[in-house]
């Protein structure tokens, strides 16, 4: 959780280095509540790009939210749907893990507790990094312009275990720049993005799911 | 709030809502068919480069530079830190620090 907190802070900072207005990234926080989304929409935002590549991008970005929601549903048979319909807008990777981690299959309490706790962290975060973040000027002279892809290359440096994964990434990598110096906007993220991840899921082995 | 912000963000609330809500409420008690989980984990794996590598190698859509570019060597900084586990804040702030410090020095 307190690493939550840290992230959320970086992010909230960043953010409004980038130019949003602070409510903007406050109301995201909120509403939206998914942190590597977030990540990617910002500098999308900040740099012009239409609402329609940014919110599709996001949706891609987020898909891995059916795999913990198919994972923890068996869990919350006993809360009716308009509890269910609030529960979900927590769930979260950092929940998701934890509760997968204590208990097979996931408690529902431990991962209520876990989110209830992660959100406060979070939204608390971008809230701290927000006034922090107006505060730096020539964010370029302290590389900080660099923190986005740092964050995610960092996130996809951690993820990669099999060598299935090595090559959907550096795949991934080298389609996304081909488009990109050739097609303006930022379609070349979702076009790479999903046709490379899923080739591949067409050509790898199931197990790797794992 | 300006309002193609407002609207970007009630989009991306939304979606993302659509990824988390139908199949709790589902209440699978079979887990999704291995193929389509696979894919499911190999999605940010694929978007994340995507979207890192022409930021950081073409920004603007222009490629730019061969090894002079801090931000390739702040990028190579991060990835193997964090791929030696290092935590995630810890090496995106070594990777800013690479690009300042070869900003200051070139």
């Amino acid at each position: 959780m307190p690493s939550v907190f840290a992230y959320a802070t970086v992010f909230g900072g960043l953010a409004v280095q980038a130019g949003l207005h602070a409510v903007e990234v406050l109301a995201m926080s909120v509403f939206v509540f998914a942190g590597a989304s977030q990540f990617v929409a910002v500098p999308m935002i900040a740099g012009g790009a239409s609402p329609l590549s940014v919110i599709f991008t996001t949706y891609v970005v987020n898909m891995r939210h059916y795999l913990m929601a198919a994972t923890l549903a068996p869990s919350f048979s006993a809360f009716s749907r308009r509890r269910l319909a609030l529960i979900a807008h927590v769930v979260n990777d950092e929940s998701f893990a934890v509760a997968v981690t204590r208990s097979r299959p996931p408690d529902a309490a431990i991962f209520l507790g876990s989110a209830a706790a992660i959100f406060v962290a979070f939204v608390g975060g971008v809230t701290v990094g927000t006034l922090i973040g107006g505060l730096v000027a020539e964010p370029a002279r302290y590389g900080l312009d660099f923190a986005f892809p740092a964050v995610f290359l960092g996130l996809v440096a951690t993820q990669l275990r099999h060598r299935r994964d090595w090559l959907v990434a550096v795949g991934s990598a080298i389609v996304a720049l081909a488009i990109a110096v050739r097609l303006p906007g930022n379609w070349h993220i979702v076009i790479a993005g999903m046709a490379v991840s899923a080739a591949g899921a067409l050509t790898g082995d199931p197990e790797d799911a794992e | 709030m300006r309002a193609s912000v407002a609207l970007t963000i009630a989009g991306m609330a939304l979606v993302t809502y659509l990824t988390r809500v139908p199949l709790l409420l589902a209440l699978a008690r079979r887990p999704l068919p291995a193929r389509l989980r696979l894919w499911l984990r190999l999605i940010p794996l694929a978007v994340l480069p995507a979207l890192a590598v022409p930021m950081v190698l073409a920004p603007g859509g222009q490629l730019v530079g061969g090894v002079g570019e801090p931000r390739l060597w702040g990028a190579v900084a991060v990835f193997v830190l964090a791929g030696r586990r290092v935590n995630l804040l810890v090496s995106v702030a070594a990777g800013v620090a690479v690009v300042a410090t070869l900003r200051a020095i070139g």
